[in-house]
């Protein structure tokens, strides 16, 4: 590889995007953007309002309910029209204190409104009243602390420091979250006297059932009337999820472009005989979205830290976006190498966009459980945000399985950046198999290609980890069943994309040889992974379940090291059997692989619960 | 007789689909819609069965209480079905707690406020828990409950009676998000995909000179763009569709089905049409994609600046909550398909296809 050279090719990927035609799209990609910053502002002062007019209610001034649903945007409101509440026109009727409901999903969806509705209501009349302690007669001062005794249930135990007691001081993140707080998100200023403290902007919102989407980000206690009080949700790491990942989209759609054109008419060609290497040519090509990207994510970063803290900094956030962006240019490579046509690229992308907005964000979401939090590098972003450290196993744990993924992806791309490949038209299927395979020609290979599979199969058991594991007793299971699945699949596809090449003899002692080999090269790339103990992911019961990362010490030690090693390489050897044999073989072999693996987690995880 | 030019663009149509059926790339589409409708279930139910555990039947929790005020927290409790355990103490609650014996600590004192006695109750809950969240609103109800009584008890004091709180029922917590948001997102995607598909059949017959090819053929362009973006418009109500239906069987009533394929068919056309301008304006498939998304993006965040957001109009059409307004809606984004149709094909019939 030669810097220079690559600098080239990154400045005609630049120089060839801003001329002529383009520089008329930056500027109406300009324009869009400027229009879609001042419409949003309007959008949000109006209030969007996906649930106004949702539920009609019939009601006569007389009534003390008149003015609370007169001031709520769900309720079209009417008169008491008895007939047209017969007609099942109207969900509610409410004549004096009298509330009839239709006898439907959506009559009582409706009363449940209304329910919240007058809490609100009286809420704001109450905050008129001259005799505040008659008013608001409870106050309440909430203290979030851990708990250091195990219970008899699953309890997840956190090493981290920093969700220990906390003074109360909260206030700094209300005024963000106020918007979409139906239950005031008053903090009060001092949590010591509880003084009640009122937010003026609070205002009716939430969407459909969710109501009150705000409440504290962190650990910060809260004080105020008990209708102030929020359970934590994860509404800031919803926004910061989509505000980090939206714009990678429209820059994965440029590359994605980039790379699949081409392949258009073998355009490609010219630089592929001029005197370039291929990663000069990739490296070149995917340099200027990666700076583009990173500036915009750093743009970001430091522009949230710098509105939150009033602070410039942000390079730990920069940092932990690196792997991700890296992630999306990677796996959007990929699929342009793997793509046929623009419309089969269109469908990778989003399918890229889909999967990995999720891992970033679905593990976010419990910003409270922090070792499934880390899971995505989002989470190193909240806790700079909110002035948290990090501790560089944490940010390793974060950041390392998303960075290695993206390598793999550009390599096993950069396999298929050549003549051969580019240019000829094969199924997805095909191409997969093509770049699986290509790397492999010696026995020993097998191995390493397994090995190097094992970020993608962690990055994949990380988000079902975070996804499954809070649906209780059954997500054990669950991810047992997605660990089994992977990890055969893992040590198995490339076996069989190099039979499919004909790499190797169909014998079954061959076949053999290379499932053993596989399975040792992924017993010895799991055992890197022990990592992830490092931030005590394992301590979690799921997480043990997943990774099989149990720590085990005395004679039983062995064992333990050697089960593992043993079921791996029958299981491997079974599925290579099957891919000697063909595709049907093959499927069956995997599925037969995949059993064996369920049972003995299945069997490994009772045993030790 | 049929006009042979029509058959010509039902060939092209059915070309477009073909390609996608045998790429297989639609059923690619499908499960990513199917994966974000559930991704996003997933989501609101799992957050709104933490934030309501009326939603789920989770274990009760057990709360200990102290303090001078605790035999009204305990009365509240009870109204609340909260469990509770006195203790002597906070320091002995506090300790029940740090062992795990004890859900959340409630600490009930009197205290001097600047008009009147308050109660002052101390929380304590646990902070790093996939509970708190489910404690935290047990706790609240408690505590709600403890308000109400107490203000029932002062109300004398108020200007105002506060007004009844209606009896809580067992209505379904995601009714709401399924109308508003679920189903719109679901109905709007295969509108989107739609102009998407668009402008890359197109961006690819130019980019890979195919066109010329087709031009050979007894085709004018807006021949070929018309099959081209019938076929995709065609495409999205088919996919809702088959969610209506799906959503039917799950139980979940939608009304005026008719109304609703005619949005969808209205949007998809109006995202299709703006997909053939730019890919014919640019040419060049990444110009033209970042442009689409980016305005299509526009589109729907101006559409708010409307009386009812489309969103809204799907999800009233769907609940039965409709108005005349609604109506007009349906109407009014049906008319500005139909005119941004007419008015692009005649730019593409003016067009000159050499140019390209």
């Amino acid at each position: 590889m030669q810097i220079r050279k690559l600098l080239r090719i990154a400045r005609w990927e630049v120089t060839k995007n801003a001329g002529g035609v383009d520089r008329r799209t930056v500027a109406v990609v300009v324009a869009a953007i400027a229009l879609l910053a001042l419409v949003a502002p309007l959008v949000a002062a109006g209030g969007v309002g996906v649930d106004s007019g949702l539920y009609r209610v019939g009601v006569d001034e007389s009534s003390p309910y008149y003015d609370v649903v007169r001031q709520d945007d769900t309720f079209v409101v009417t008169g008491p029209d008895a007939t047209a509440y017969d007609d099942g026109d109207l969900e509610l009727l409410i004549t004096g204190e009298r509330i009839r409901v239709q006898p439907t999903t959506k009559g009582e969806a409706a009363h449940d409104e209304l329910r919240s509705s007058v809490q609100q209501y009286n809420d704001e009349q109450l905050k008129l009243e001259a005799n505040q302690s008659a008013a608001f007669p409870v106050s309440v001062a909430l203290e979030f602390r851990s708990q250091t005794g195990l219970g008899d249930r699953l309890r997840i135990d956190q090493d981290g420091g920093e969700a220990t007691e906390t003074d109360g001081a909260g206030g700094d993140d209300g005024g963000a979250a106020g918007e979409t707080d139906d239950g005031a998100a008053g903090e009060a200023d001092g949590g010591e006297n509880a003084s009640r403290s009122v937010d003026p902007d609070t205002e009716s919102g939430g969407v459909g059932g969710l109501g009150g989407l705000g409440g504290p980000l962190g650990n910060e206690g809260v004080s105020g009337s008990p209708s102030d009080i929020d359970p934590p949700f994860p509404f800031e790491s919803l926004v910061l999820a989509f505000v980090f990942v939206i714009p990678m989209n429209f820059v994965i759609q440029a590359y994605g472009s980039t790379i699949l054109s081409e392949r258009i008419n073998r355009r490609g060609e010219l630089l592929l005989v001029s005197p370039v290497s291929r990663l000069d040519i990739i490296g070149g090509k995917t340099l200027p979205y990666f700076l583009g990207a990173m500036a915009i994510e750093g743009a970001i970063a430091v522009g949230l830290i710098y509105t939150v803290d009033g602070t410039v900094g942000g390079l730990v956030s920069i940092l932990a976006m690196t792997p991700l962006v890296l992630l999306f240019l990677g796996a959007t490579f990929l699929g342009a190498m793997f793509a046929r046509s623009f419309k089969e690229l269109t469908f990778v992308t989003v399918t890229i966009t889909v999967v990995l907005t999720s891992y970033a964000f679905v593990p976010a979401i419990f910003t409270d459980v922090g070792a499934i939090a880390l899971i995505s590098p989002l989470t190193i972003v909240v806790r700079n945000l909110q002035n948290e450290g990090v501790t560089l196993g944490e940010f390793a744990f974060s950041t390392l399985p998303p960075m290695l993924s993206a390598i793999v992806f550009f390599g096993l791309g950069s396999g298929l950046y050549r003549e051969e490949d580019m240019f000829d038209q094969r199924s997805i299927r095909g191409r997969v198999l093509d770049a699986l395979a290509g790397p492999i020609s010696r026995p020993y290979h097998v191995g390493v290609m397994t090995a190097v599979l094992i970020p993608f199969v962690f990055v994949l058991e990380l988000l079902a980890v975070a996804s499954l594991f809070a649906l209780g007793e059954i997500s054990i299971v669950l991810i047992l069943v997605v660990v089994a699945v992977l990890e055969e699949l893992a040590k198995s596809l490339h076996i069989y994309a190099a039979y499919e090449h004909r790499t190797f003899e169909a014998r079954r002692k061959v076949a053999l040889v290379l499932g053993a080999i596989s399975g040792v090269g992924f017993f010895l790339g799991e055992k890197l992974a022990l990592l992830a103990q490092l931030v005590g992911l394992p301590e979690l019961a799921i997480g043990e379940a997943a990774l099989q990362g149990a720590v085990f010490t005395g004679p039983i030690l062995v064992l333990f090291l050697l089960a593992p090693l043993a079921l791996h390489v029958t299981t491997a050897a079974i599925s290579a059997v099957g891919a000697g044999r063909g595709k049907r073989s093959y499927i069956l072999g995997v599925g037969i692989a995949i059993l064996v693996h369920l049972g003995y987690n299945l069997a490994v995880v009772t045993a030790v619960a | 007789m049929r006009d042979p030019r029509s058959w010509s663009r039902v060939t092209i149509g059915k070309r477009e689909l073909s390609a996608l059926s045998r790429e297989k790339t639609i059923v690619l589409a499908i499960l990513i819609q199917l994966f974000i409708a559930a991704f996003s279930s997933f989501l609101v139910v799992g957050l709104t069965s933490l934030y309501d555990p009326g939603a789920v039947e989770e274990g009760e929790i057990e709360v200990g209480v102290t303090g001078e005020q605790q035999n009204r927290l305990v009365e509240a409790a009870q109204t609340e079905g909260v469990g509770t355990v006195r203790f002597q103490g906070r320091a002995d609650a506090t300790a029940a707690f740090e062992d795990g014996d004890i859900d959340a600590v409630l600490v009930a004192t009197g205290e001097q406020a600047e008009q009147g006695r308050v109660i002052q109750v101390d929380a304590i809950v646990p902070s790093e828990d996939l509970r708190t969240t489910l404690i935290v609103v047990q706790v609240r109800s408690v505590l709600t409950e403890l308000e109400r009584t107490e203000r029932l008890a002062r109300s004398e004091f108020l200007e105002q009676p506060p007004v009844a709180v209606p009896s809580s029922t067992d209505g379904s917590p995601f009714f709401g998000f399924t109308y508003t948001i679920l189903l719109p997102l679901l109905l709007f995607l295969p509108a989107f995909i739609s102009g998407s598909i668009v402008v890359d059949s197109i961006t690819e017959e130019i980019e890979r000179g195919t066109l010329e090819l087709l031009r050979a053929a007894p085709l004018s362009l807006t021949d070929i763009v018309d099959g081209k973006a019938g076929a995709m418009i065609l495409l999205a109500p088919l996919q809702a569709m088959l969610w209506l239906g799906l959503l039917r069987l799950n139980g979940i009533g939608i009304n005026h089905a008719l109304p609703l394929l005619v949005v969808v068919t209205a949007i998809a056309t109006i995202t299709v049409v703006l997909g053939i301008v730019l890919a014919l304006v640019t040419a060049r498939r990444r110009q033209a994609q970042l442009l689409y998304s980016i305005l299509a993006l526009l589109l729907f965040g101006t559409a708010a600046l409307l009386p009812e957001h489309p969103a809204s109009t799907i999800a009233l059409l769907a609940v039965d909550s409709t108005t005349p307004g609604t109506f007009a809606h349906v109407a009014g984004i049906t008319v500005f398909a139909v005119v941004v149709l007419a008015v692009v094909r005649r730019y593409v019939t003016g067009l000159d296809p050499e140019s390209l």
